[in-house]
């Protein structure tokens, strides 16, 4: 037998259908679906944001970004690296100059882990699985596949130190170093593994000082051999054989080790080509098997984005204009990466407080501006320390299986795990 | 030899029961006494058999100090006090004192009546428990005797929850059972001041986590909470009365408020009222803003939350939400665990076809909230319980190098020694004082200087004073020590001569001292006398008398050796 709640009718009435107010601003704070199934757009989101916006008057989740799921952290330093270690650990670093920077091993929350049966899991938070300590600043760390070895590079540019995770503690110790040959002041090597049963380490400040070394003799395997010291912004291993790398200049090339240095190249100065516009670049190949097209995509300071085919890197087969207010405070933040659970889908990060994430699939011609899918401005408006300063996004990665998954970081240690929701997918 | 002793009776190395020994000074305190909630049989106390095998309990114990009313932190008190037996005082805040016996008396009931244990302490054994109870306001300092003081600080956590020092004389020990170091939306942060302990025990439980904001967890509650009732659904959300209730409730008040929505919330009647009944009592233990908005309207009475009537009972599409720790073996357990068919009394079985959502709210202080305690506090040394040592040694580490203190783990049973070194004051008498300042030099951090005196030990109590005052105190008379030397020099002159050769010598050599040549003919260096004499025997020898007395020791050494080297050639 139903028994009438008291008052519980009015709820379901005309007041509620109407346009609801927040009882702090007054503004209306969006419309309340009809009573029946679940609504499938998730607006009743953008009230219960809003409503905690309310709730605590510097909380505020843009209304613009819709989240299947959003979990901030605060570590004790920022970190400019985010590498995987299989799906469910990250490695941070932290990279200041005059302190004992840690490393750390981070263990995702049980609940973003899991695939079913999300509800049941109440851990939400990170766990430390090991930590360790550099004494230099690190701004990039590259796990060796299948090992316990972690090589990280950063300021001075002299060396590259390789770690291992302890088995039966929690530290990371350190192991050994790489000498850095032409060691220069204010440069810092980039780092990218050949990982096989001997993994090589694959690093250059310059094109005219990469090299391959032996992990466990530290033999020189390979070196460029060529005398051009255009300045490295990125390095890529793509497979066995051949690596990419990206010139803060914009020229891009795929080389294969087993030949004499032979790169296929882009063009430097064609018409809407990398590097005309000036500026300071990064690139990243995409590890495209389904569909074809252009895999390779290169991120200006000024926020041009380039989409290039591997086959032919001369003719860049789009080139557009991302929605950015202003070039990169930064460049060396600048961050493009691919989805790997989403075709044509990719995230910029490093012009501000943001992460955006960009549909390449109608991309055609040269300098349309374009509008990202989705814009991530947690960093924004969760900052902790309360500073004068925005906080700047330091880099940001994909989740391995999650398609919709990313984790970000931000310049005030804030870390970020989100799944935003596609609003123009059909439903 | 002076030394702080911490022995963990549980909770060294696991979550569960927390029972602390510690010595200081003489002095033997135990700090909380909890039960572990995972266990039926005895390992759910703890082995209180580490304290004395002989000997009263009562005899050995200075006091017992009780954090915070959470049953793995007082669950084993009455059968401490009462089955095992103890008499002393039992230090606990307010709060802690009021609420403690409400959820004792509970375990007592469920465990008793429901499970049927036997053996387990009876509602007039936690009566008698708590009259041995002596409650403690924030920030005073009490004295449990003439040496042994205790100081309760603020910990959030829960209502009442606080921080102890310990302290003996210049040593003294800070316990910090459970803490957060982030307010909520009930209680404010737990802070202490820069007491520089000689030692902090603190709970790394939740050490290696970095915790997910506030905001979120709220965030996706609400969430859940708002889509549930959105399409007419109900939410049941079973949470422990005392704690997460009163957060939870504040949290989904406000919401309600904003979005001014109508569904009715109710909390069941009994413990939770009682409870919003010590929160309104105890509402300086709450935050701030709770604080400021008393005067208009108190927090803890809810507008829109209100007390269950079971003839509210019917509509489909419930929810249930689980913010809590459901006891094993329990309904809430089992659905927690993912079981969907129930088996429940009367071999009926039941379906479990609600959405379940399990949340946790807790508040523990996480890796960077331990670091900001050790940061407020400066202790000497950190000790933590509440975690497992191998995955501790980076925490270990991490604190020793950023506050250069030693960092200790001990297991349960194990003893962890910490040498100390304590500071004897000593009184100085004001004469002394004045006679070293009217030698004219500024003190100077960087150049101690040399003071003699003489140290009176009389009673314990330590007193420096000038070496006349010590005679005349201790009836005594001065006694002069006064050495001489005999130096032979080869001098065929006058004796008056020699006297004369050895002032300008000494004169031309000892620059910085006072040199004289008295109407005698002796001549002095400082206060030390040197007179020439004839040899007896040898006319060509000069005997040289130098005497000094005791204090001057170093310079009439030195002032020997230099004449024996002989005297420069006179010239002629």
């Amino acid at each position: 037998m139903r028994t009438e709640v008291p008052g519980y009718r009015d709820q379901r009435g005309p007041s509620h259908t109407g346009a609801n107010r927040c009882n702090k601003t007054g503004s209306p704070v969006g419309l309340a679906p009809e009573p029946g199934p679940p609504p499938t757009e998730p607006c009743c989101h953008s009230r219960v944001l809003t409503a905690l916006e309310c709730c605590a008057p510097c909380d505020i989740v843009s209304l613009s970004c819709r989240y299947q799921d959003f979990h901030a952290f605060d570590l004790s330093g920022a970190t400019r690296v985010l590498e995987w270690i299989g799906d469910k650990g990250v490695f941070v670093a932290e990279y200041e100059s005059l302190k004992k920077n840690e490393i750390l091993h981070l263990i995702l929350p049980l609940r973003l882990s899991v695939k079913e049966n999300q509800g049941l899991f109440p851990e939400r938070d990170f766990k430390v699985c090991h930590g360790g300590f550099s004494d230099t600043s690190v701004f990039d760390l590259k796990h060796v596949p299948d090992t316990r070895l972690l090589v990280t590079t950063g300021l001075p540019g002299s060396y590259l130190h390789v770690w291992q995770i302890t088995e039966d503690s929690d530290v990371i110790q350190a192991v050994s170093t790489i000498a850095v040959q032409e060691k220069e002041d204010s440069l810092w090597p980039r780092v990218a593994i050949f990982s096989s049963t001997t993994p090589g380490v694959l690093h250059g400040v310059r094109l005219s000082s990469l090299r391959v070394v032996d992990l466990e003799s530290q033999k020189t395997t390979y070196t460029s051999g060529v005398s051009d010291s255009e300045e490295l912004s990125s390095l890529q291993v793509l497979d066995t054989n051949t690596f990419a790398f990206c010139c803060a200049s914009g020229r891009l090339g795929l080389v294969d080790i087993r030949q004499k240095w032979a790169p296929s190249e882009s063009v430097s100065n064609g018409r809407g080509s990398p590097g005309a516009a000036g500026g300071r670049w990064c690139a990243e190949v995409g590890g495209k098997v389904r569909s074809p097209g252009p895999s390779v995509a290169i991120l200006g300071s000024n926020g041009q984005l380039c989409l290039l085919d591997p086959r032919d890197l001369c003719h860049p087969v789009s080139s557009v204009q991302c929605l950015v207010s202003a070039p990169s405070p930064d460049p060396e933040l600048l961050r493009v990466t691919w989805a790997p659970g989403l075709d044509n889908c990719l995230a910029i990060s490093g012009f501000d407080g943001t992460v955006q994430v960009y549909d390449t699939t109608s991309w055609d011609g040269m300098g349309s501006q374009v509008e990202p899918l989705f814009t991530h401005r947690g960093h924004i408006f969760l900052e902790g320390n309360q500073t004068d300063t925005t906080p700047l996004v330091t880099t940001h990665t994909w989740h391995p299986h999650k398609p919709r998954t990313l984790l970000s970081a931000a310049s005030d240690a804030s870390l970020h795990v989100w799944d935003w929701v596609d609003m123009h997918a059909s439903s | 030899m002076p030394e702080i002793r911490v022995t963990p009776l549980g909770a060294g190395q696991d979550v569960g029961r927390s029972c602390i020994l510690v010595s200081i000074a003489g002095k033997n305190v135990m700090l909380d006494c909890g039960m572990h909630m995972g266990f039926n049989d005895d390992r759910r106390f703890p082995d209180f058999s580490y304290i004395t095998r002989n000997g009263r309990l009562t005899d050995f114990l200075d006091c017992v100090i009780i954090s915070h009313f959470h049953l793995d932190h007082c669950g084993a008190l009455p059968y401490f006090s009462e089955m095992v037996g103890y008499d002393g005082p039992i230090y606990m805040t307010h709060p802690t004192q009021a609420i403690c016996p409400i959820l004792l008396e509970d375990y007592r009931k469920i465990a008793v009546d429901k499970k049927g244990e036997a053996n387990f302490f009876t509602s007039q054994m936690i009566k008698d428990c708590m009259k041995k109870v002596v409650a403690v306001h924030l920030h005073q300092t009490v004295q449990v005797d003439d040496e042994l003081e205790i100081k309760a600080y603020y910990a959030g956590h829960v209502l009442g929850a606080a921080m102890f020092q310990i302290k003996v004389g210049s040593e003294s020990v800070v316990y910090t059972g459970d803490y957060n170091m982030t307010p909520d939306r009930h209680l404010g942060a737990a802070w202490i001041d820069k007491c520089r302990p000689n030692l902090l025990i603190t709970e790394s439980t939740y050490a290696t986590t970095i915790r997910d904001s506030k905001r979120c967890r709220e965030r996706d509650f609400l969430k859940k909470v708002h889509e549930a009732v959105e399409r007419g659904g109900k939410v049941l959300i079973p949470v422990f009365a005392l704690g997460r209730a009163q957060e939870l409730c504040i949290l989904l008040e406000t919401f309600w408020e904003r979005m001014n929505l109508k569904a009715p919330i109710y909390f069941s009647t009994g413990l939770t009222e009682k409870a919003n009944h010590y929160y309104k009592l105890f509402i300086t233990w709450t935050n701030q803003k709770i604080r400021k908005t008393f005067v208009q309207r108190n927090m803890f009475e809810f507008k829109h939350i209100k007390a269950f009537d079971r003839a509210f009972a019917d509509n489909p599409g419930p929810m249930v939400i689980m913010p809590g720790y459901c006891v094993q073996g329990t309904v809430g357990h089992k659905i927690l665990s993912g079981q969907r068919k129930l088996e429940m009394e009367g071999r009926q079985v039941l379906e479990v076809k609600m959405q379940v959502e399990y949340m946790s709210f807790s508040a523990h202080a996480d890796a960077k909230g331990i670091m900001q305690l050790v940061g407020q506090a400066e202790p000497e040394s950190v000790l933590l319980v509440h975690g497992e040592a191998k995955k501790m040694e980076f925490l270990k580490q991490k604190i020793e190098q950023e506050f250069r203190v030693n960092c200790y783990m001990p297991a349960n049973g194990e003893t962890v020694t910490l040498p100390t070194s304590p500071s004897i004051p000593v009184g100085i008498s004001l004469g002394l004082l004045k006679r070293e300042m009217a030698q004219g030099l500024l003190p100077d951090a960087k150049k101690p200087r040399l003071l003699h005196g003489t140290l009176i030990m009389k009673d314990s109590n330590f007193r420096l004073v000038s070496s006349e005052q010590a005679l005349k105190e201790l009836g005594l008379a001065e006694h002069q020590l006064r050495f001489t030397c005999r130096v032979h020099l080869h001098d065929p002159r006058k004796e008056q001569e020699t006297a004369m050769r050895v002032y300008s010598h000494l004169k031309s050599v000892l620059k910085d001292h006072c040199v004289q040549h008295l109407p005698d003919g002796s001549v002095t260096v400082e206060s030390i006398l040197i007179q020439a004499a004839a040899h007896s025997e040898d006319p060509g020898t000069k005997v040289l008398l130098v005497s000094w007395t005791y204090q001057d020791e170093e310079l009439g050494s030195y002032l020997t050796s230099l004449l024996k080297k002989g005297l420069p050639q006179a010239s002629s």
